[in-house]
């Protein structure tokens, strides 16, 4: 019979980050390779100090650290407020870099995936990037995704001339002697190479290009799903970026990186950010190199077509400050402030999927939602409770907070430094942990995480967690703030292509109204409902700094917005006036009809063309666009991006306002590639 | 054959498949004009009540017929399909044998191809090597599969495929090479030919390799298909995939029409033969087959294309020598070592290094070995079907 046990760690209060403390828990605990042997991405922030200074902190865990190669001796001596930085590290040094306790100079620990040693390469060094002239009206189109096939006819100027001038393959296991300590960085001339190799009687053989490239090595048990059909990447990166390959198009030269498949049964759950600002931080580096003639940097378009739904959703967040960090007035390089960048991101698909959840100031006795865990879920769940802002040496209790297991047995914390509760199973092992934690830095607000088993496994030496019905119950302290409590699920899905693992919870309350009257979808909240289940506040966690250009979907024949579309409004900035935004800044195409959904671009060959919807596709429609107007456009990327809604908008029905689909929809042809 | 299902009514699949024009079964039923077949009673006891009616008293002096015509393809066209097709196996058939012998447990099977000095009555019968093929060890199919462990994530995305060239893939090959029963009959019937020789080759060479399939060696492979019962090493559809793929690509080469010279590029062949790979590698997909099974398999289609031109056009042939045992089992398959398609080239070598897997030779005509004119006439029949027309005289 599983039980909670409150506060059964006396040292929970040194713990940073107790999402990643469960994650290194479980690691291991229905895989192969000892927990201690595994490596992982890691994301930590650091204060005051510099890569350097970390290293020397950490010495003894030498053994135990890869700081990647994308990290210049000048990013290593830098040393600022707060710096984001990506480490691949064995569990023991994640468990020490976590600990407060050991007073190292980190913020925040943000764990990423399980990375494969094979993939990494220890001895991988930094290096010069030489400087690349270019024509004076070139704009560069850099793109982070999963499964990009290069050698797509889109992304070619030639039978064998990629436009692609660097590209970093994530998923690749390292070349010997290379620079990259994850995967294989791919230079233009070393695609064009492989493409003239793999080109035989005239004609490119591109699964033999993407064995490779290391994309694909079925004997090492690499997969991309550019060995499918349909694969993001590929797709995304053609709205963004593809060309006709007749036409000589040098004005848009590519970088791009894409991410790893889910290659390992990571069952602890997973999180791209450590990658995502570690692959950031590679293109940022490659598209400095691009001069125009009289030797400032040419323009940039970043385009990332990932969602998450958790963060505080108040703009601070890590990844929410991701682009203010490398292009931001406080960006540590002098050319960062020079290079005009624009970065559009996706507003995220989570409208209609129940996972977000309210807890108003002023809430009559406890606020409960039921949260629908399902069976078959192999990885492990996540539910943030993020509470109003508050001085870190001043954090009022806010809420009582009470979870209910399916069986009925229930634990309980406050929002109280320190506090935490564990669920236990047989011979006492862990199935949830329960916990508080402050977020510092600009975020300033207390957090609380319920992290939870996978509900099935096929080993038989897991405590599972069980399925069903689990409450989670929030009983404000009246008078403490007028902010919101909000809640978020993290996602937990397979994702079409990836292995099998991660069935998504939601919450599941009898006063959620799912349909209208005559039995479709409902877009927006009902107004007179009093259900605690939220579509508005959906934005994707990624989306909610200040600065990307934030695209919503619409479905282009019926000129409505997509019903997936996510939507705003955020939560407060702590110690600003206001959010810094209210949701996306404009619609785009994500579905040509309610039949034909999704829209055309490139499957993962050469001429063949697949459909994929989402707000995904329509981030990198407006990149294209953003393209011819970046280098003239005199305010900022989102000025832009509203100017452009508002100048030849879409007019679409039902009024959806400004949390839904920002200043309006822009008229997208997806295909024109 | 081996594409066919595999189950209880496989050997009657595989004589049925022979039959390029399906309906014409010598057993089977009469065609549109009610020509005698003899299993519908009615029409039997109709033909003989109208004979009764109409035939009439014996008529004294019809003239005789002139006598057939002896040993002459130019009666060829006048037999059914069924029946052409029991005469290319009778000269292909006889064309080949096949030894085998073990060493250190491994075998080695050796397709030995015969040709005869002919003497009236007499024959002095020569044997040359054409294919030596060693099976691999068990550990190489151990470390292979991984490789179809890897390719099984991909069964969603081509499950459509995989079960569409179960049988044979005429319509893969057909959506290529404008293949159709009335545009092309004769090259049908020659690609069936080629396979219906192919298919005892494949089958004895199999038996002698006796290499496990798959299934045996994790129960996690679950293939998406009933494995078949024969060995897995040469795979068959490999074989006869490229056995087609070249074949085709020979006639198309042949046919002098524009589009498919061979002078800068080779746009067809490439393709039929990526379209061989993609049917091959979609076995492996499906959980049946190792890729090291493909490479086999390549192999003995491409040479086997080779022994079955020259038997139907003279000329030269090839021979090939596969020792999987030097096949790096963490390779996957790549027809490219194999063959180019531009120039129709086996390549003389095939890996690298240490694992030098296979070598090729082409050898020239011997004066013992002279087209079949039976073959020669069907390989006529179905190149005339990818030449041009040519304008009539004077016009």
């Amino acid at each position: 019979m599983a039980q909670w046990i409150p506060n059964p760690l006396e040292q929970a209060g040194d713990i940073i980050d107790h999402v990643t403390f469960f994650r290194l828990s479980r690691a291991g605990a229905d895989t192969e390779p000892a927990p201690d042997t595994i490596w992982w991405s890691v994301l930590v922030e650091l204060e005051e100090i510099s890569i350097d200074t970390l290293a020397a902190r950490i010495s003894d865990f030498a053994q135990d650290l890869v700081i990647p190669a994308a990290y210049d001796a000048e990013d290593r001596a830098r040393s600022l407020p707060r710096q984001p930085v990506t480490l691949f590290a064995r569990s023991a040094l994640v468990a020490h870099l976590n600990d407060r306790s050991q007073d190292l100079g980190i913020a925040s620990v943000l764990l990423g995936a399980e990375t494969p040693a094979r993939f990494l390469d220890r001895d991988a060094a930094p290096r010069d990037l030489p400087g690349i002239e270019v024509a004076d009206d070139v704009v560069v189109q850099a793109v982070v995704d999963d499964g990009i096939a290069l050698a797509h006819d889109l992304f070619r100027r030639g039978a064998t001339a990629t436009r692609i001038h660097y590209a970093h393959i994530f998923e690749a296991e390292p070349v010997p002697g290379g620079h990259t300590s994850l995967g294989r960085g791919l230079e233009r001339a070393e695609i064009d190479r492989i493409l003239a190799e793999c080109t035989f009687g005239g004609m490119l053989d591109e699964d033999l290009f993407y064995s490779r490239t290391g994309q694909l090595d079925p004997a090492r048990e690499v997969f991309s799903t550019v060995a499918l059909r349909r694969s993001h990447g590929t797709h995304i990166m053609a709205l963004a970026a593809g060309a006709p390959m007749a036409e000589e198009d040098a004005k848009h030269p590519i970088l791009c990186a894409a991410l790893p498949s889910r290659i390992v049964g990571d069952t602890t759950g997973l999180d791209m950010v450590p990658l995502l600002y570690l692959a950031f931080h590679i293109l940022v580096r490659q598209a400095r190199r691009f001069r125009r003639q009289d030797g400032t940097p040419a323009p940039v378009i970043f385009n990332f077509s990932y969602g998450n739904n958790g963060g505080p959703h108040d703009g601070t967040g890590i990844f929410a400050t991701l682009f203010d960090h490398y292009f931001g007035p406080d960006a540590p390089r002098a050319t960062a402030q020079e290079q005009r960048a624009w970065l559009t991101l996706p507003a995220g698909n989570a409208n209609l999927e129940q996972l977000h959840g309210v807890v108003p100031e002023g809430a009559s006795g406890p606020v409960t939602l039921d949260l629908c865990l399902l069976p078959d879920d192999r990885t492990a769940s996540h539910v943030q409770v993020w509470m109003p802002s508050c001085p870190k040496d001043a954090q009022p209790d806010f809420a009582r907070i009470t979870v209910h297991t399916p069986a009925g047995q229930c634990g309980t914390i406050d929002t109280q430094p320190g506090a935490h509760a564990e669920l236990v199973g047989a011979e006492n092992r862990r199935i949830a942990w329960l916990a508080y934690q402050y977020v510092g830095g600009h975020t300033r607000r207390g957090l609380v995480t319920l992290s939870i088993n996978p509900t099935a496994d096929l080993t038989d030496d897991t405590a599972l967690a069980p399925a069903g019905q689990w409450r989670l119950e929030i009983e404000r302290h009246p008078g403490l703030s007028d902010d919101p409590i909000h809640v978020w699920i993290r996602r937990d899905e397979t994702l079409p292509g990836q292995m099998p693992g991660g069935r998504q919870a939601f919450f599941d309350n009898p006063d959620y109204v799912r349909f209208d009257r005559f039995g479709a979808p409902l877009p927006v909240d009902p107004p007179d409902s009093d259900c605690p289940v939220r579509r508005s506040g959906t934005l994707s966690g990624f989306s909610c700094g200040a600065e990307p250009v934030v695209v919503a979907a619409y479905v282009a024949q019926e000129a409505v917005l997509s019903d997936y579309s996510a939507a705003g409004p955020l939560n407060p900035t702590p110690g600003g006036p206001q959010p810094p935004r209210d949701g996306p800044d404009l619609a785009a195409r994500g579905d040509d009809s309610f039949v034909r959904r999704g829209v055309l671009s490139a499957g993962s060959r050469s001429g063949s063309w697949v459909r994929l919807a989402g707000t995904s596709v329509a981030a990198p429609q407006v990149a294209r666009i953003a393209r011819g107007d970046i280098a003239r456009a005199t305010g900022s990327a989102r000025d832009w991006a509203r100017a452009l809604a508002q100048a030849d908008g879409l007019p679409l029905k039902d009024d959806p306002g400004p949390t839904r689909v920002g200043a309006g929809a822009v008229r997208s042809a997806p295909g024109e590639a | 054959m081996s594409m066919g299902p595999e189950n209880a009514l496989n050997a009657l699949n595989a004589l049925n498949a022979l039959n390029a024009l399906n309906a014409l079964n010598a057993l089977g039923s009469s065609n549109a004009l009610g020509a005698p077949g003899g299993e519908s009673p009615l029409l039997g006891e109709a033909l003989i009540t109208n004979r009764d009616g109409i035939a009439g008293a014996r008529i004294p002096d019809i003239p005789a017929p002139a006598p057939g015509l002896a040993d002459s393809p130019q009666n060829l066209p006048r037999l059914s399909t069924s029946v052409r097709a029991a005469i290319f196996q009778a000269e292909l058939g006889q064309s080949v044998d096949l030894s085998v012998e073990i060493n250190d447990g491994l075998p080695t099977a050796t397709l030995w191809r015969k040709t005869a000095e002919r003497d009236r009555k007499s024959r002095t019968v020569t044997f040359a090597p054409m294919v030596e093929m060693t099976g691999p060890t068990t550990e190489q199919l151990v470390t292979q599969l991984r490789l179809v462990g890897s390719y099984a994530r991909l069964r969603a995305d081509r499950g459509a495929e995989v079960l569409s060239q179960i049988g044979v893939p005429t319509a893969f090959f057909g959506s290529i090479g404008f293949l159709d029963p009335a545009r092309t009959p004769h090259t049908i019937e020659l690609l069936y030919t080629a396979l219906g020789f192919a298919l005892p080759v494949i089958q004895r060479t199999k038996f002698a390799m006796a290499v496990k399939r798959p299934i045996e060696f994790s129960p996690q492979v679950q293939p998406m298909i009933a494995t078949p019962t024969h060995g897995s090493l040469p795979s068959g559809h490999a074989t006869e995939v490229f056995l087609m793929a070249r074949v085709l690509w020979k006639l198309l080469r042949e046919s002098g029409a524009p589009q498919y010279a061979d002078h800068d590029n080779a746009y067809w062949g490439e393709m039929l033969m990526r379209q061989a790979a993609r049917i091959a590698t979609n076995r492996t997909v499906a959980g049946v087959h190792f890729p090291i099974d493909s490479v086999a398999g390549a192999a003995l289609g491409l040479t086997l294309a080779d022994h079955v031109h020259a038997m139907c056009r003279g000329g030269g042939w090839s021979s090939a020598c596969l020792k999987a045992p030097k096949f790096n089992a963490d390779d996957d398959f790549d027809w490219h070592q194999l063959y180019a398609a531009k120039g129709d080239k086996l390549q003389p070598e095939a890996g690298t290094g240490d694992h030098v897997y296979a070598t090729f030779e082409t050898h020239e005509a011997g004066g013992d070995a002279p087209p079949s004119p039976a073959l020669n006439w069907l390989w006529q029949k179905a190149l005339d079907e990818w030449r041009d027309p040519q304008p009539a005289a004077g016009r």
